[in-house]
């Protein structure tokens, strides 16, 4: 299933400007800060493009402003939801009993997959299949306009 | 109209149940006809089916018992008599069906008003005859109206029902589609159970879960390469994982490289969009977009080249690409009101505040 055109579009708008972001803070940055800037603003236009109708995606930018430089990141799009996040861990912390023996093969699959996805571990078995559908999609898309974008730059050279 | 597939299933429910009791039914397609059973003109005794519904029980069976044609009521006389919310067949399975109506109508006769008695064995029989070959829906429909007489509260009632009947159902992909679509509206999701299993409302509850868990992963199955023919939860959960790890892994090397190409971050923007046009314009990226974003986003005098040189190609782009370009090209325009270059940067962090 090829990704539409329109997330593609939506996700190489999203992510130009949040490389414009980087360009005006103006410090000398080595290849892997490159990388990772590069990396964090793909991963952050990727969801955003989604306008927070998915689970991960609203994960995914929590997690970006928690950790990361809270500049490329606006407040008002993540604060209600780590709220939610977090409740929802002190939650399960208190209730799950810790069982580090998986049950059968489908259980430690569907645990690895949960850690895959961003947000994952919070989410029920039906709405994980779900997401993981739609991550899916999206990362293809992310795929492939940086693939293209790679073969442009460097055709140049 | 969505009756008929489930009247269809119920069919050969009764047909193949046999010895099993038939129990309620619980969505909402049979509302209409509960509707129109009720406000059914019972005009004439000798014509209308609901004539024979208003019989008090004990008349009823007098008068089945009484009829010559009707041996096959007679077989389920001792069924009918303990009937009280709950539907039992005989175990005659060549007459389970024409029996089951039956056992409805003596049992409807329960709950109805008694306005009217039938006044003749003539008519009662000639009615009988016509019952026996009336459609089996009315059947089916009409008995949630003998339990249930406020179909008011059917959906509550239903459930109850569910849980109190044991015994065999069917399960009817439709039927739970129709339930997930229906439960949307209404407070409970009414599923079937399968033949043979357990009815307790933890055990379908699962069942739908299992269901709906099936269904998205057949989405999956199409979606990953090569899981079409793998059968089995955890193999396609194996393929899922996979491509989403070689996806991100990929992500991550795509990003190194384009780190690598270019010293700066904005800086492959700049060489991407001045030096190689042709292979965006190839790509499934549409590079139309980007003149209407350069121009604004540069904020430097390169900007009247630029634009003239996307212009250019722009006449060589699919007819689609023009279009997605003129949605972008009227944002953008606002833009182009700001001249200064801290003008437009101040404005595109708003934008992507607004984006974010």
């Amino acid at each position: 299933m090829r990704p539409c055109n329109s997330l593609k579009l939506e996700f190489l708008k999203n992510w130009i400007m949040g490389l414009q972001r980087w360009s005006f803070s103006k410090k000398e940055m080595g290849i892997l800060e490159r990388k990772k800037a590069i990396k964090l603003s793909a991963d952050i236009a990727m969801a955003s493009a989604r306008n927070g109708t998915t689970r991960w995606s609203r994960a995914l930018i929590a997690n970006a402003y928690s950790k990361h430089d809270k500049h490329l990141v606006s407040k008002g799009a993540s604060t209600e939801y780590s709220r939610r996040i977090r409740s929802k861990k002190i939650l399960k912390r208190s209730c799950r009993r810790i069982r580090r023996r998986s049950k059968g093969l489908v259980r430690e699959r569907t645990r690895i997959l949960k850690n895959l996805i961003p947000g994952g571990e919070l989410m029920n078995e039906g709405s994980l299949i779900e997401e993981s559908l739609d991550y899916i999609v999206s990362l293809r898309a992310q795929v492939d306009v940086m693939r293209s974008l790679v073969s442009a730059s460097e055709v140049d050279r | 109209m969505k009756s008929n597939p489930g009247t269809t299933e119920t069919r050969s429910n009764l047909t193949a149940s046999g010895g099993g009791q038939v129990t309620s039914f619980e969505s909402l397609q049979f509302t209409d006809e509960i509707h129109r059973l009720i406000l059914a003109p019972t005009t004439n005794n000798a014509s209308s089916l609901t004539a024979l519904l208003e019989l008090p029980p004990p008349q009823a069976i007098e008068l089945l018992h009484s009829s010559d044609s009707m041996k096959l009521i007679a077989a389920s006389l001792p069924n009918v008599e303990d009937f009280k919310g709950s539907f039992r067949f005989p175990s005659n399975t060549g007459l389970t069906e024409p029996d089951a109506r039956f056992s409805v109508f003596s049992g409807e006769a329960n709950n109805s008003n008694e306005k009217r008695h039938s006044p003749e064995s003539k008519n009662l029989s000639a009615n009988l005859e016509k019952a026996v070959k009336s459609e089996p829906a009315e059947t089916e429909s009409s008995q949630p109206l003998v339990s249930d007489p406020t179909v008011d509260k059917r959906t509550i009632k239903r459930k109850d029902r569910e849980n109190k009947v044991k015994g065999s159902r069917k399960k009817s992909k439709t039927a739970v589609n129709e339930s997930s679509e229906d439960a949307e509206k209404l407070p409970y999701v009414h599923v079937r159970a399968r033949r043979g299993q357990a009815t307790d409302s933890h055990s379908l509850a699962e069942r739908a879960r299992r269901e709906k868990i099936n269904a998205r992963m057949k989405f999956l199955q199409e979606l990953v390469p090569g899981c079409n023919k793998i059968s089995g939860t955890a193999l396609v959960l194996d393929e899922i994982i996979n491509h989403v790890q070689s996806l991100q892994r990929q992500v991550e090397f795509l990003s190194m490289r384009l780190a690598a190409v270019n010293p700066r971050i904005d800086f492959n923007l700049d060489s991407v969009f001045t030096s190689e046009s042709g292979s965006l314009m190839d790509s499934n990226i549409p590079g139309l977009v980007m003149p209407a974003m350069w121009p604004e986003i540069q904020g430097d005098g390169n900007r009247q080249q630029y634009q003239h040189q996307w212009n250019v190609d722009a006449l060589q782009q699919p007819v689609w690409g023009r279009e997605v370009c003129n949605n972008y090209i009227t944002p953008e325009n606002s833009l182009l009101t700001y001249g200064s270059s801290a003008n437009s940067a101040t404005l595109q962090a708003n934008q992507l505040k607004m984006e974010l």
